[in-house]
């Protein structure tokens, strides 16, 4: 038994609803996903938590402090080690059974325990006074330790977490990834549903790693100078060009915002993946393989330079010239999304769709993805980024894109889940989670761009002004919902039963 | 009209305007084709297409417009506008300083362009500028370590006390750094 298997075994509750089933053989492919998913939903419990602390420090008028400790904790904990860790999870299960290689060996080990490890020890920093926003938003934390703000051991701790998720997503994920899809001989009975690389569903997936590992670069070249500098290891002196607040915050961004796009790359690409699966005439096959792949390549072209969007109110220190190349590569984004929209609807209508718990939940996620855009799109746009820059708009555009992402991923893992575990779900409680999370999500991200629009900012501990309250209590009493919605998939996969058991409403004997 | 479209809430509508018919089709698509008839589409490939190349045209037109539509609002125009109006240019010069402005004067003329210089000698901060009414008109980020100043050219329509709010996160009494401006009936 891999100790992936043991570990998911041997926690209790969680590992209750991913312990993988072993008499298939395929626990090559399922043990280190499941131990990743199920770490995920672990981080997702806390951060939700700490999500609602939010809104309740400002309705009370609590200590601020609060406010910018859960800020900090909440963003890096939904953005990291959930929502990246549900999609390494899924997506490392979907490809395994897609090309029929193992999920095994030290790469899966690596990424798992330097994102996790990572996210505990930048926890414990923040826990220490560490305050630095979900994007390290202080250029530097060292400026921090300087005012006395935090200490200079909170700065070396957390720096360190910080580099550990870094790791994991830049390096060891990546490189898994093209190793997986590249070499290594493939294992037909780990086979599930073959997939081509030409593949729209599996094309994404390899543009992704691709991205994250050519845009994370910069990062990781400027955080190993500053952690080195930070060790003693190197003088202080040697790590100052990496400690420029210009340096960091552009090579932040460059991996930041790229990320984002590679993880939409992969949700269309597990859109065009899944939605194949739950045609009604069972062909299996999108309107147009060409216009998908059309699609994923625009995605990947427009937003690899698109970052310059968040620094359009930096002028004249960013040049007008790459604002507008920002603006418009930005705008690009929307082309390869109206082309996806077009081969979704088209495939739908031509083949019609077996509606099921899983699938709806992609398409949803999908569509929030769509809103996101928009909202993303808008905001890149020269003349609204001077109105929306560092308001709740951002904050909006943000939590919206790992929404969808992790509902996405949800909604996949709907497919995937027999096959992990042996055991099914109940669609009755799919179809309540299903609708909990689009009132929660659509609702949440509508009120935090309606708060944006008003001009309320975003990390802001004073909500009480300007009649700004109004948008954190719309977004608490949604995010509520959407915690409700969590808390029924958690119960469904806790309730999950054996294959060989009838689930769902059963006909009464008579 | 085209003022509030390039407003805080015109950015929500437009957003509303992208999302709500995509998101009524894809509704109406999936029931029909789950629930209401599920059989095979008969609609001819060719028809499709055709619904493919006008749906990418109305898109690409869509976005062409907004864009060139906001182009009369972007500072940078309004700076190039302000520079050829022959009127003087009042200029601001802003310190920003963990969790404080240094201002040259706090006090400028409506229907007059005003050029704000922005620095910060710490960390990263933000300078927003808020109508009395709540609109956000502009922002700036500033960051320390440049050779130049951020700049902004704005040119205030109304007299009246107007509020200036960090926007970038910047430490723990990021929400305190506030300031205020006066504008004042030119004469
Ligand atoms: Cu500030």
């Amino acid at each position: 038994m891999s100790i992936a298997s043991t570990l998911v075994h041997n926690t209790p509750i969680f590992g209750k609803m991913f312990s993988v089933d072993k008499s298939t053989g395929l626990e090559d492919i399922n043990a280190w996903p499941a131990l990743m998913i199920m770490a995920s939903f672990i981080w997702l419990a806390v951060a939700g938590l700490l999500g609602i602390v939010m809104p309740v420090t400002q309705i009370f008028d609590l200590n601020t402090d609060w406010f910018y400790t859960t800020l900090t904790l909440h963003g890096a904990a939904l953005a990291f080690p959930f929502g990246f860790q549900l999609m390494v999870g899924v997506g490392l299960h979907r490809s395994g059974g897609c090309v029929g290689k193992p999920v095994t060996g030290i790469f899966p080990a690596l990424t798992f325990i330097t994102m996790n490890l990572g996210a505990a020890i930048l926890t414990v920093a923040v826990l220490m006074g560490f305050k630095v926003s979900l994007v390290v938003m202080f250029p530097l934390p060292l400026v921090g330790a300087q005012m006395g703000i935090w200490s200079m051991t909170t700065v070396i701790v957390g720096f360190t977490g910080i580099y550990l998720v870094l790791a994991s997503m830049i390096l060891f994920y990546p490189i898994l990834v093209l190793k997986m899809l590249f070499f290594g001989k493939k294992q037909p009975e780990l086979v599930l549903s073959e997939r081509s690389l030409n593949d729209p569903g599996m094309l994404g997936m390899v543009l992704a790693a691709l991205t994250l590992l050519v845009a994370g670069t910069p990062l990781v070249v400027v955080g190993t100078t500053l952690l080195l500098a930070l060790y003693g290891v190197i003088p202080m002196a040697m790590a100052a060009w990496a400690a420029k607040p210009i340096v960091f915050q552009y090579s932040f961004y460059i991996f930041a915002h790229n990320m984002m796009e590679a993880m939409a790359l992969m949700v269309t690409s597990a859109m065009y993946a899944t939605l194949p699966l739950y045609l009604a005439d069972g062909t299996r096959k999108l309107f147009s393989n060409k216009l998908a792949n059309l699609a994923l390549w625009i995605l990947l072209l427009t937003s690899v330079t698109s970052f310059l969007h968040h620094f359009i109110t930096f002028y004249p220190n960013q040049p007008s010239a790459l604002s507008y190349w920002g603006n418009i590569m930005s705008w690009g984004t929307g082309i390869g999304a109206a082309l996806s929209i077009f081969t979704v609807f088209a495939t739908i209508w031509q083949h019609g769709l077996r509606a099921e718990p899983g699938i709806i939940a992609v398409l949803i996620a999908w569509a929030l993805y769509i809103l996101d855009g928009a909202s993303a799109v808008v905001t890149s746009n020269i003349a609204w980024a001077y109105v929306l820059h560092g308001t709740m708009w951002q904050s909006g555009h943000t939590m919206t894109v790992i929404l969808a992402m992790a509902l996405m991923w949800m909604g996949v893992l709907y497919h995937h889940y027999p096959v992990m575990t042996g055991r099914k779900l109940d669609p009755t409680v799919g179809w309540w989670f299903v609708w909990l999370f689009t009132v929660g999500s659509f609702g949440a991200a509508l009120s935090m761009l309606a708060g944006g629009a008003a001009g309320m900012p975003r990390r802001f501990a004073a909500w009480n002004q300007e009649g700004w309250m109004i948008y954190g209590n719309l977004t608490l009493f949604f995010g509520l919902i959407l915690g409700a919605a969590f808390v029924v998939y958690a119960y469904s996969l806790l309730k999950s039963r054996d294959l060989s058991v009838a689930v769902g409403r059963q006909p009464v004997a008579a | 009209m085209q003022d509030f479209l390039f407003s805080g809430w015109g950015a929500f509508w437009v957003t509303l305007f992208m999302l709500m018919p995509f998101a009524a089709m894809l509704a109406y698509i999936v029931y029909r084709k789950s629930v209401f008839d599920t059989g095979p589409g008969t609609t001819p490939v060719k028809t499709l297409s055709k619904m493919e190349g006008i749906w990418l045209t109305f898109v690409f037109v869509f976005f062409v417009g907004i864009n060139l539509g906001s182009l009369k609002y972007m500072p940078y125009i309004a700076e190039a506008r302000a520079a050829t109006s022959g009127l003087p240019l009042q200029e601001i010069d802003v310190t920003a300083k963990s969790w404080g402005y240094e201002m040259s004067s706090r006090q400028v003329e409506a229907g007059r362009p005003v050029r704000f210089s922005g620095r910060s000698v710490d960390t990263q901060h933000g300078f927003a500028v808020y109508h009395p009414d709540g609109r956000m008109l502009f922002t700036m980020l500033l960051m320390d370590g440049l050779k130049q100043p951020t700049t902004v050219v704005h040119t205030f329509k109304e007299p009246g006390t107007y509020k200036v709010r960090c926007l970038e996160y910047c430490g723990i009494a990021h929400h305190v750094m506030l300031d205020e401006l006066t504008v004042v009936k030119s004469n």
